[in-house]
């Protein structure tokens, strides 16, 4: 249904709003009021018409006891029924009222208490002396709600609501009247004579029916003008001596509509009304409106007749709604725990929601969804671009507080969205957390509201002799409105449905985040576990180390004249592998050593962690008579600056070692990639063959002997480690005997954005990879 | 030369490793100062001789500690805090001799105010150059307040 909002100007309003009060002193002149003080039952104020039945003003009236006005059995009867708690006993009360010349008329005598605890008795003239028997009321009701049972839709149980009505009041025309979400109405069924014009599917501008109206219907059930023409009476005197205030008619069936509706009746060319009002908890549903051409009285009775039946066949029809709504809601509930199993078995948010896609768009009955984490997107059905949805996120994120949000009409509140109308005009929002959404669409689906008379000018102000009154329209001729921007609405089962959703998905969240938090503690753990190990390693395992090389050497020291060659090859052969032993220790430890554990990345200048490996290397670099280049500017990145030096000094080293006969020449250069530096240290040594382009990046493998080239083959292990402790790559290019060029990569925003990215792409959350 | 400096200096080595002790006697073997090597094997002994408990009721308190790191019952670390906080021990100087070359181990030694931290060398010559260094720098060539 549409949301557009006819809203009358702030004034026109308060306008209304205002005659609320200024009128409810005024009743209808087909009746009389009579306020009686309780407990001597004491005239206190009279409707100024009473003379034509008492025979006497209402000034007159005023002070008399009901005793004096009523004879003794019918006091008897009214002493009895007051003091009873429930006043619905007595009402109606047949009254005789002895005119002038001893003619008895008689009234409908219906008392009530106003909100100020007045008694108040309000007289109608009855048609007939007969009650009707409540057996009438039952058989008409079974009627009705025996056919209703054999009916389908809502439209159809309203379409005999009004038949009933119709039928046993014998108005011109019957209608349903059902209030929106906006608090307009449209009539949703019609009974009418043949040449009356239909009012059936028109819209009526909530200021038809405005705010003070609506809660008066709410509070007083049934409402008669049985003569729209008559000019209404006042009470006598215009002040309640009690409250001295104007008496509070809200409750009176007598009350005076206000003139502004009357002029709406006149216009409509109505002549009588009945309305009837639907409640549905507490709230007002919709209204059943009779109109009749000409007066028109309804009895008492009658009237109280159609509220029963109102009332049963609305019980009837909210059961009927809440079984059609529980059986979609039960639908969606089913949905719901499929979608949830199958997060939990997928063990990620993302695939899991879209394993069955159906079913994730069914949940909100939506075209397109969409799913954000850590701002990856997964798009299902029709959606926007990621473009304009990293956009919309944006916007919701800074403007929308609820956790599950819904608009039918999204560029009404983002304007920005007019421009894929077609693919999401209706929006839900789940927030799972931060910037994480799980978005549903549906399209724009353009619709006719046709509206009685013209919605924008329902009202107008009137200047008569310098006061200002509102009157309503002349014309009630169909209005079309074409409706844009709007999807269907989003049911509140949908809604309450998804909210459900978001919770049991929070719960799995949080869940996986308490695993994420102990695998962490696992992982500090046995990283410290490591780290112990490493200390064990640099200390007791050189500790027996030096004593065989010490003793070994003290050996050769102070027997080495004893001894012969082969004795001393012997001790040089074990001052050797225990050098080599010693020497590898070394290299396992500093590699261990190599983490992102403990070392704080900082903004680090490549250019003084490469002249710290040249400072490092220099004797080296003057015994081999190598010429280094190194590239004009080094940039200044996020990295561990020891790490990085290291690095470039087992590069460099490692090209000073695997010299070609020619003196080394060595360029250090780097490159600015799209989100990453990209170095490069290139040779003219002895090349590698392209099948060992991996291998050496293996701890301890090497390519040569000992005693071809020394090292222990960790060198460029340490340097893949430090590589991947920054996030970076790194790999060479090669040919024998032409030189290597080693490269490596380091992300532009050091570790922590490509953790990010990574961690985007790997997160239990994130899909999609 | 005064008459104090005569007297026979006592060297304290608190060192578990029989082959350490030994590489460390080895060493000063053909030193030209008149010194008595006292050797405890484990931190709890160390503070026992300091502070002449038990068996070490009458032993001469040591003008020279050389402590080990890693030993029994009580760490060396522990050891070299309780001397440098021991009013009464606080001036005795201490060499920490180890194995170890982790960074940590001489940040925290100094910050516990070791003398010096000197790592063991596997070259011998090396190693017998360092013992005799630290016995002659630390018992003849600084000047220590008096006892």
């Amino acid at each position: 249904m549409s949301s557009t909002d006819f809203r009358l100007a702030v004034t026109t309003i308060e306008e209304l709003e205002r005659q609320a009060i200024h009128n409810s002193r005024q009743i209808q002149p087909h009746g009389m009021v009579l306020v009686v003080q309780e407990p001597e039952l004491k005239i206190q104020q009279a409707s100024t018409n009473c003379a034509y039945a008492f025979g006497i003003t209402a000034g007159e009236m005023i002070g008399k006891t009901l005793e004096e006005l009523f004879d003794p059995f019918q006091f008897d009867l009214i002493q009895q029924g007051i003091e009873r708690d429930n006043l619905d006993f007595i009402n109606p009360t047949k009254m005789w009222v002895r005119k002038n010349g001893g003619e008895y008329v008689i009234f409908d005598g219906v008392f009530h208490r106003n909100r100020d605890g007045i008694l108040i008795l309000e007289l109608e003239p009855a048609e007939s002396q007969e009650s009707i028997p409540f057996l009438s009321f039952y058989h008409l009701a079974k009627a009705s709600v025996n056919q209703l049972q054999a009916t389908a839709s809502l439209r159809d149980f309203c379409q005999i609501i009004v038949h009933e009505v119709r039928k046993v009041t014998g108005f011109d025309r019957v209608m349903l009247y059902r209030f929106d979400q906006d608090d307009h109405g449209e009539v949703v069924a019609e009974e009418k004579l043949p040449q009356l014009e239909s009012y059936l599917n028109l819209h009526f501008p909530a200021s038809d029916i405005p705010k003070p109206a609506r809660k008066l219907f709410s509070s007083n059930w049934i409402r008669l003008i049985p003569d729209a023409h008559l000019q209404p009476v006042e009470l006598y005197p215009a002040k309640n001596p009690q409250t001295n205030r104007p008496l509070d008619l809200t409750l009176s069936i007598l009350r005076s509509p206000y003139p502004c509706h009357l002029e709406y009746l006149h216009n409509m060319g109505v002549g009588a009304s009945l309305t009837i009002s639907l409640i549905e908890n507490g709230k007002l549903w919709g209204l059943i409106a009779c109109h009749h051409m000409t007066p028109k009285y309804v009895p008492y009775e009658l009237r109280k007749a159609c509220e029963f039946l109102g009332r049963v066949i609305f019980a009837e029809i909210a059961n009927r709604q809440e079984s059609e709504d529980y059986d979609y809601r039960m639908n969606l509930d089913r949905m719901r725990s499929q979608l949830i199993d199958n997060i939990t078995q997928a063990d990620n948010l993302v695939a899991g929601l879209v394993k069955d896609e159906t079913d994730f768009l069914d949940l909100a009955a939506a075209t397109g969804g969409a799913i954000c984490v850590n701002g990856n997107w997964t798009l299902v059905g029709e959606t926007p671009t990621e473009e304009e949805l990293n956009f919309l996120v944006q916007w919701l994120y800074k403007n929308i507080d609820e956790e599950v949000f819904a608009t039918d009409s999204l560029s009404k509140i983002y304007p920005e969205a007019e421009a894929y109308k077609n693919i999401a005009s209706g929006l839900v929002a789940m927030t799972i957390s931060r910037r994480n959404y799980v978005l549903w669409f549906k399209p724009e689906v353009i619709q006719t509201v046709n509206w009685g008379g013209d919605p924008n000018n329902a009202y107008e102000t009137v200047n008569t002799e310098g006061t200002l009154h509102l009157t309503p329209r002349k014309s009630f001729e169909l209005w079309k409105e074409e409706v844009r921007l709007t999807s269907l609405p989003w049911s509140s089962a949908e809604i309450s449905n998804i909210k459900e959703l978001r919770r049991a998905i929070v719960n799995i969240v949080l869940r996986q985040a308490e695993e994420l938090a102990i695998l962490a503690r696992d992982l500090e753990r046995s990283n410290s576990e490591l780290k112990r190990f490493a200390y064990v390693a640099s200390h007791d395992l050189q500790e027996p180390l030096n004593h065989v090389s010490n003793y070994v050497q003290l050996l050769e020291m102070r027997y080495g004249e004893r001894l012969d060659e082969d004795a001393k090859d012997f001790i040089g052969f074990a001052v050797e592998g225990v050098s080599l032993m010693q020497t590898l220790i070394d290299d396992v430890l500093a590699y261990s050593k190599v983490d992102t554990q403990g070392s704080e990345f900082t903004v680090t200048d490549v250019g003084a962690a490469l002249q710290k490996a040249l400072t490092n290397l220099q004797r080296r670099i003057r015994q081999t008579q190598a010429q280094i280049e190194v590239a004009d500017s080094l940039p200044a990145l996020r990295a561990d600056g020891t790490q990085l030096m290291q690095l470039f000094q087992n590069l460099i080293l490692n090209a000073l070692k695997f010299r070609s006969s020619a003196p080394p020449q060595i360029q250090i250069g780097v490159e600015r990639q799209e989100d990453e530096w990209l170095f490069s240290v290139q040779d003219n040594g002895i090349g590698i063959d392209p099948q060992f382009y991996e291998r050496i990046f293996v701890i301890f493998q090497r390519l040569h002997t000992r005693d071809e080239y020394p090292g222990t083959g960790m060198g460029l292990a340490i340097c893949k480690k430090i590589i991947e402790c920054h996030r970076g790559k790194i790999w060479v290019e090669s040919e024998l005997g032409k030189g290597s060029t080693f490269y490596f990569t380091i992300p532009v925003g050091g570790r922590e954005s490509e953790l990010r990215r990574r961690t985007a792409k790997n997160y239990s959350l994130g899909g999609g990879q | 030369m005064s008459l104090e400096d005569e007297q026979q200096k006592t060297i304290l080595l608190v060192e578990d490793n029989k082959a350490d002790i030994r590489l460390v006697c080895e060493a000063l073997k053909n030193s030209s100062i008149d010194y008595q090597m006292e050797i405890v094997r484990d931190g709890v002994a160390a503070m026992a001789y300091l502070q002449q408990e038990g068996e070490y009721a009458s032993v001469s308190r040591p003008d020279l500690i050389i402590l080990d790191l890693n030993l029994p019952k009580k760490d060396g670390r522990e050891v070299l805090a309780e001397i440098k906080t021991d009013a009464e021990f606080k001036r005795i100087p201490v060499v920490v001799l180890t194995t170890s070359k982790n960074e940590d181990d001489i940040y925290q030694s100094y910050e516990l105010n070791a003398n010096c931290f000197i790592t063991k060398s596997r070259n011998l010559s090396q190693l017998f150059t360092i013992v005799k260094r630290i016995e002659e720098f630390w018992l003849s060539t600084v000047t220590l307040p008096p006892q």
